[in-house]
């Protein structure tokens, strides 16, 4: 799977890569045997439930937490074994993490402090960055008089100026409402483009990981399920996690018939494998999105659908929600608003274009 | 993610790490061990030992059999209880009036409330001694209304008086965090069913603040029970208490085992009331409500 | 009847505030007095019996070697007390739970007691009474405190800003020095004025430690008392009131007093 390049000015550095990371931590394997590799300058996203290991994989990338097994490299440099302050990671903690008795000044000028940068170089970098994130004229207050949301800059603003390899997010969003959240997730995924650093972010919230991603990598268990862009990893899901994590999906058991095909209760249907097709007679179940299927009247010319009887039409405002009974169960449709709208009763054709669905083998 | 918050604590329990955490808690270790333990534990051994070091149980027969430490027990806790009791008389009309008023007036009585910790013990026993003495402000008053003053010095009244006065802040403080933590909308919620006043403070406010009570009682009769300064000046060796009697029996006698004896008796009667009120808090969970 | 209730609470309020500075008022006052006895109210105003206390040597090197006693179990339990802290808050080592334990059973035991087992397990020892058994002695009043503060400030401590320092390159001692020993230094502060305060105003322990020729104030103060009953007591008593009175707007500015005494901490006397 290759990944979008940002546009703009193209950094040399920033390019992770992660092969066969383990963790144990209290006699459990909360990651086994993570691989990965960013582009430079991309945006990858860790998503997944809690306890899923993302955390802990984020926590060895910036070196709090020692790999028990595996290889970590930045820009080909191997840092497996480097303790944190040797590494250079920026990082932006849920709790923000700022250290209450300093302003916001004193914050950000810390990691410039450690490198021993001179008085007017910090000066002026503290001020730039300050700016960059949008709070100048804040640099005197103190954590406590800032409200979540600036707090959440002067986070991101310290953890920029030392210009790290990386910058990595631990769900710095969650700790907002709602409307916030998407304004910050929005900036600090267009700050990300604009300075180009590699950004790693860690979240349990699907549409944040959708938003600002170019990549995301779906954790569960400890492994990663997916890794791909997010519409890959919307539309095609490759296991059932993946499917029911992100959204809403209808699932359908059937019999792969070769290449992206697959006959589900009788009826052919098409979908785009994930990875390898399944073998031809093999158990595989295909991934629909309510919102890819389209619902047609009568039978389709083409053979391909699945037939079936509409149970239920709702409409829910931004969408109107179909239910077609199909001898391969339920499939849901959620039609756009002028969309034409069935009638409850009525025989249809559900389909969809096999790019829009993934078809992947069944254990 | 559970598993992180242990981070640096829980996964990077090496062996190293353990090493530095014993090395850092070496000194305290050694400051309980050699100044905590030892010491206790050589006064329960001498408290079994006679004078010149053979095993026996005569000291604990000698104080539990002889009326007069009967007495000085049976006093100790007298006068406890009455400071106890005394503490909750003026400590909970008190903590009632500090609920009503503002942040600032609550810092400035907290700070009054305690200021008795703050000041040498043996100077503000002195105080009360000029204060109840022979030519202090409560004689003139009295001379003036004609009478003759009584003897207020070196009896229970004077230590009580003592006592209380040291004692209050302690009574107060958990009182007022259990009045703290009463629903505000309580009382006009049982105003609306019909109760008076009075019934709101006692089936409502009071209950309520029992914890609070209960918490206060147990530390004010402990530390009472236990308190050497204030007595011995304000009471002299007219009122018998078991502390003074550790130290008469310890530098005066110079009977150590015994005094060892009396003194692991005093430990025995505060932390059993201690442990007591820890077991009855943790089956309650914190919630002691008036039967 | 609000406003009769409202009335009554405040006199009472007056009444109870009184009883709590009538000790202190009446020692203060009485210093000032020109009678050869302690009076109240004083009569005649005169500061004889301020020289009087400076002219007394054996005053003056008992303050001495209480003030440098305390300034030591001030200092020993402030360190004491960060390493033990640490070590309860961050790391698992064999008898943690035993030094925790001990750590909250030292409140409970009288005072009195420990005096006693001191000077028994001193003689058992064959330790003369010094200014180091004395200040060893103190230790055992004052490193519980110094404990329980440092922790309180460390459970005010987010992990995460230890993270963040080392991530933005602080090697493990910076950490320590501009992010962890920050957040405890309130509990540390207090942790010392409080060893300070305890270790100068202790009688019971001292009582049992001290010989003839090594009086700390409150032991000099308690038996000067036993003879004399002239006003320098009030003096001494008025000028250990203002150093109290310094010491808590120092702790107030630090820590704020009501935080040091839990409602569960307890009268050293």
């Amino acid at each position: 799977m290759t990944a979008t390049t940002p546009a703009g000015t193209q950094p040399r550095r920033g390019r992770l890569r992660l092969d066969g990371v383990r963790k144990v931590l209290g006699g459990k394997e909360v990651v086994s045997a993570v691989d990965l590799e960013t582009e430079p300058g991309e945006f990858l996203t860790l998503l997944g439930p809690s306890g899923c290991g993302k955390t802990t994989t984020l926590n060895m990338i910036a070196g709090h937490l020692t790999a028990d097994g595996g290889l970590i490299e930045v820009d080909g440099r191997d840092i497996t074994a480097i303790p944190p302050h040797r590494r250079s990671m920026g990082m932006v903690f849920q709790s923000y993490a700022l250290f209450p008795h300093m302003t916001v000044a004193d914050n950000v000028a810390f990691g410039l402090r450690m490198r021993k940068a001179g008085a007017a170089e910090r000066r002026r970098r503290v001020a730039d960055v300050l700016e960059t994130v949008g709070l100048d004229g804040m640099a005197g207050r103190h954590p406590r008089q800032l409200s979540g949301g600036q707090q959440q800059r002067a986070a991101l603003a310290r953890a920029l100026v030392i210009q790290p390899d990386l910058l990595l997010l631990d769900e710095p969003f969650s700790n907002l409402d709602a409307q916030l959240r998407v304004r910050l997730r929005d900036e600090v995924a267009a700050l990300q483009r604009r300075i180009g650093t590699t950004a790693i972010l860690v979240t349990h919230d699907q549409e944040e990981a959708l938003a600002v991603s170019d990549r995301i990598a779906v954790m569960a268990g400890g492994v990663i399920h997916q890794l791909g862009r997010p519409q890959e990893v919307y539309l095609r899901p490759a296991t059932d996690f993946v499917a029911q994590f992100i959204g809403e999906v209808n699932a359908l058991d059937g019999v792969a018939t070769g290449g992206g095909s697959c006959e589900v209760a009788g009826q052919r249907v098409r979908a785009t494998p994930v990875g390898d097709p399944p073998a031809e007679g093999a158990r595989a179940r295909v991934y629909v999105r309510p919102e890819v299927v389209r619902v047609g009247a009568g039978t389709d010319t083409e053979g391909e659908g699945l037939r079936g009887t509409v149970r239920q039409t709702r409409f829910l405002g931004s969408r109107i929600r179909c239910v077609v009974a199909t001898s391969a169960g339920e499939v849901t449709a959620a039609l756009p608003y002028d969309a034409r709208v069935p009638r409850e009763g009525e025989e249809v054709t559900c389909s969809w274009r096999p790019s829009d669905a993934s078809l992947a083998a069944r254990g | 993610m559970a598993a992180v918050g242990r981070v640096a604590g829980g996964a990077r329990v090496s062996r190293p790490r353990r090493r530095t955490g014993l090395l850092l808690a070496l000194p305290a270790i050694l400051i309980f061990v050699l100044l905590f333990l030892a010491p206790l534990g050589t006064l329960v051994a001498n408290s079994f030992r006679t004078q010149t070091g053979a095993f026996t149980l005569g000291n604990y027969a000698r104080f539990l059999g002889d009326p007069f430490y009967r007495d000085v027990l049976w006093n100790t806790l007298r006068v406890a209880a009455l400071t106890t009791a005394g503490c909750l008389l003026i400590g909970y009309p008190f903590a009632l009036y500090l609920r009503g008023r503002s942040a600032r007036v609550r810092n400035w009585l907290a700070l009054l409330l305690l200021s008795p910790l703050l000041i040498s013990m043996v100077i503000r026993a002195y105080g009360w001694l000029v204060v109840l003495g022979p030519q202090g402000p409560v004689a003139a008053v009295i001379r003036w209304f004609g009478l003759t003053p009584p003897q207020m010095l070196y009896n229970d009244t004077a230590v009580l008086i003592g006592m209380v006065h040291v004692m209050l802040a302690y009574m107060v403080l958990p009182l007022m965090g259990s009045l703290d933590r009463i629903d505000p909308t309580l009382v006009p919620a049982a105003k609306g069913l019909g109760a008076s006043g009075w019934t709101c403070f006692w089936r409502i406010t009071l209950p309520l603040s029992a914890p609070g009570m209960l918490a206060g009682a147990m530390i004010v009769f402990s530390l009472t029970a236990s308190s050497f300064v204030t007595p011995a000046i304000l009471g002299g060796p007219k009122v018998k208490l078991m502390p003074y009697f550790v130290y008469t029996q310890a530098t005066a006698t110079l009977d150590w085992p015994y005094a060892a004896a009396i003194g692991f008796v005093l430990v025995v009667v505060t932390t059993g009331l201690l442990l007591g009120y820890s077991r009855l808090l943790r089956r309650g969970r914190g919630e002691v409500v008036f039967a | 009847m609000t406003r009769l209730t409202r009335v009554l609470g405040g006199a009472f309020a007056t009444l109870v505030g009184l009883f709590l500075i009538a000790p202190v008022a009446v020692t203060v006052a009485s210093s000032l007095t020109a009678t050869p006895y302690v009076t109240f109210p004083p009569q005649g105003i005169t500061l004889r019996w301020y020289a009087e206390v400076f002219a007394k040597p054996e005053f003056l090197s008992s303050f001495a070697l209480s003030a440098g006693v305390a300034l030591a179990a001030a200092a020993v339990s402030a360190v004491v007390g960060l390493a033990g802290g640490l070590a309860i808050h961050r790391h698992r080592f064999p008898g943690r739970a035993a030094l925790e334990a001990t750590l909250s059973g030292a409140f409970a035991v009288p005072t009195i007691v420990l005096g006693i087992g001191l000077l028994q397990w001193f003689a058992q020892m064959g330790l003369a009474s010094s200014p180091v058994t004395l200040l060893l002695a103190h230790l055992v009043l004052t490193v519980p405190y110094a404990v329980r503060l440092v922790l309180a400030g460390l459970a005010g401590l987010d992990r995460s800003a230890e993270k963040a320092a080392a991530g933005l390159g602080a090697p493990p001692f910076l950490v320590f020095w501009h992010v962890t020993l920050p957040a405890v230094r309130g509990g540390l502060v207090g942790g010392a004025f409080f060893a300070f305060i305890t270790s100068f105003d202790d009688l019971t322990v001292a009582l049992f430690v001290v010989t003839t020729d090594l009086q700390t104030l409150p032991v000099r103060i308690f038996n000067y008392m036993q003879y004399d009953y002239d006003p320098t007591v009030t003096a001494i008593g008025t000028l250990m009131v203002l150093f109290a009175v310094v010491a808590v707007v120092v702790i107030e500015r630090f820590v704020g007093v009501a935080r040091l005494f839990g409602a569960d901490t307890e009268e050293r006397s």
